[in-house]
């Protein structure tokens, strides 16, 4: 077996894996809050990287500048898209928020590409890194790295928000139990509209930081999406730590196995989380719930 | 204190089996409508949208067994489908176009998955089933894309011969019509039996809550396994047909966007009727028809209609002839 080819496999799964974690969290935070599991998470991962070519040709700025503009374009358009759809119906029973955002995803993925079209874009590398750098011998794309490194950093932020402020304190409060936490005066339907745009903007940073690396179609998505949801499953709905454990598992067995499987690693993921599913049906981390 | 939930049983009951003879009359009488339409001189591309409607009212009727009577909500019911499509397609390419066979080697293959698929996401349920019956299709879809020595990857499945039955051909058009007119009214009476069976009932507790149908005796993952291997061996029917139609199938036959369609069609009709989703199947096909100037303009309006349907509609077009003739009857009293 050639090592560095596992060794290259590896990196990837991990910089595949930091950018799960983005998803996944987002995925878990909306669950634990309000019960809903969006669907639409996948449309706004693309929305992300739409948003950022948007700003780039349109607005003319620089990739980094376009970057750190993406997301906050998104979070209020979700923000809006919540406060229209899901907040009216969350009396109803829990089928109706899944559907609702089902819809939505198709809603958002056909608006992508009524606006710009079907094609498929790939950015270059922004500078200052587009050159490759030598991993234990082996030339891998700096961007890469960077981009696996701002994830982690996003992503440890999304933590300690959580575990330290005011905030976070609600929103465990909530995850944890929403009637008593409603009780003590959380205004749980605020909480959800806030996080429902934060969660977003994290998929947008995603989708946007993504684009050097993965191609930007207005399918792209779906993929991440069903990933974040095997993460979820795995790791059990509504537990951050799952969801982070979770997401590098995922990753990890995608990239190592499709080194070796090509696309039938997707297929052997599945199998894994099913008999995950058999013996842990809250997940393997048991912290979470299954509705 | 005897207080009865019916105060009035006999005119409940009463109720009841006059609303199934107007549904049987409807269905006959549409389904002899259906049937002479072809024979009316309609266009023959008129006839194929009629036969694709019937397809997916099939479809959308197993689905309706799975969601609108026992409550598991599916983001993949094109799973079942686009394998029976492939299935079935592979088949009568490789070996004989026989429609009998052919069905028979679909169901054959389209069960053995769904027992063993159903017996570990049956032990989900509400939203974890839901995200699991996705991910399931998406593999599917991913292994058509991947397995080309069978499947020939996004190229798909092409050279399906038009099937046979009993050594007679059935071609395209009027044919084929009525072969898909017959099968989905044998699959609406063979379903109707079901829902209406003790079996049905069943799944009618369980949907209404599992917990306390649980308490009373009854076995809730059992239950939800057969309506699992049930909903897909229906689906796997109207895949069989669509290989059949087209000649051929490809891997966007397991896309979500399919499961999508499908959820709509049995949504828009009305869940728990078996007759809603045949509606909306056909009401589906047409539209699509209708607004289909470019997919992009499609797809936005389907996302639209879908959560507007969601939003204010929840019930379908079933909710709106209830509602219709609530407002009858308060109008009367």
């Amino acid at each position: 077996m050639d090592l560095n080819f596992l060794f290259v496999n590896i990196l990837n799964g991990v910089v595949y894996g930091s950018f799960l974690l983005l998803t996944s969290l987002g995925l878990s935070l909306v669950f634990g809050l309000g019960r809903v599991v969006n669907f639409a998470h996948g449309a706004l991962y693309a929305m992300g990287g739409y948003a950022l070519i948007a700003v780039m040709h349109a607005g003319g700025a620089g990739y980094w500048l376009a970057l750190a503009v993406a997301p906050l374009l998104v979070i209020p358009m979700a923000m809006a898209i919540e406060r229209a759809t899901i907040n009216p119906i969350r009396h109803r029973p829990d089928v109706d928020t899944l559907l609702v955002t089902f819809g939505l995803s198709s809603m958002i993925v056909g608006a992508i590409e009524y606006v710009w079209g079907t094609g498929t874009t790939l950015l270059p590398p922004p500078s200052p890194f587009t050159g490759t750098v030598d991993v234990l011998g082996n030339q891998y794309p700096l961007y890469r790295l960077v981009a696996a490194l701002v994830s982690l950093l996003v992503s440890a932020g999304v933590f300690a928000i959580i575990q330290f402020t005011p905030m976070g304190l609600r929103i465990r409060a909530i995850t944890d139990d929403p009637g008593m936490a409603e009780a003590l005066g959380v205004n749980i339907k605020r909480l959800l509209t806030l996080v429902f745009g934060f969660a977003a903007g994290l998929a947008a940073l995603a989708g946007a930081l993504g684009s050097p690396i993965f191609a930007i179609h207005p399918e792209m998505g779906m993929n991440i999406l069903i990933d974040s949801f095997l993460v979820v499953v795995l790791g059990g709905l509504g537990s951050l730590t799952g969801s982070a454990i979770g997401a590098f598992f995922v990753a990890l067995t995608k990239s190592i196995g499709g080194g070796y499987f090509a696309e039938w690693s997707t297929a052997f993921l599945f199998l894994i989380v099913a008999l995950a599913l058999i013996v842990r049906p809250t997940g393997v981390f048991g912290q979470g719930r299954v509705a | 204190m005897t207080t009865d939930v019916w105060p009035d049983r006999a005119s409940a009951i009463k109720t009841e089996a006059r609303t199934r003879r107007i549904t049987s009359l409807l269905i006959f009488g549409g389904a002899a409508l259906l049937a002479l339409l072809p024979f009316a001189g309609i266009a023959p591309f008129t006839i194929t949208l009629l036969t694709e409607a019937m397809i997916f009212a099939i479809w959308a009727m197993s689905l309706d067994l799975m969601t609108g009577y026992t409550g598991m909500l599916t983001f993949g019911h094109a799973a079942g489908f686009g394998l029976g499509a492939y299935a079935a397609g592979y088949f009568a390419r490789e070996v004989t176009g026989d429609f009998f066979a052919a069905l028979l080697v679909c169901e054959l293959v389209v069960l053995s998955v769904a027992l063993a698929i159903g017996f570990v996401t049956t032990r989900l349920s509400g939203a974890a089933f839901a995200i699991v019956s996705l991910c399931i299709a998406q593999v599917l879809f991913q292994i058509a894309v991947a397995w080309r020595s069978v499947t020939e990857g996004m190229d798909g499945l092409v050279g399906v011969p038009l099937p046979r039955i009993f050594g007679v051909t059935i071609h395209n058009g009027r044919e084929f019509y009525l072969l898909t007119l017959l099968v989905a009214l044998m699959v609406y009476l063979a379903l109707r039996q079901l829902v209406a069976s003790p079996f049905g009932r069943t799944l009618s507790a369980i949907r209404t809550n599992a917990d306390r149908a649980a308490a009373v005796g009854i076995n809730v993952a059992l239950h939800k396994w057969l309506v699992f291997v049930i909903a897909w061996a229906v689906a796997g029917i109207a895949g069989t047909l669509m290989v059949f139609m087209k000649a051929g199938t490809t891997p966007m036959s397991l896309y979500w966007v399919e499961s999508g369609n499908v959820l709509i069609m049995a949504i828009f009709g009305g869940l728990g009727t078996l007759l809603g989703p045949m509606i909306g199947a056909i009401s589906f096909v047409f539209l699509r028809d209708a607004l289909t100037t470019g997919f992009a303009v499609w797809q936005l309006a389907f996302g639209v209609v879908f959560v507007i349907v969601v939003l204010v509609f929840p019930s379908g077009l079933a909710g709106i002839v209830s509602l219709l003739r609530m407002l009858l009857w308060r109008a009367r009293s």
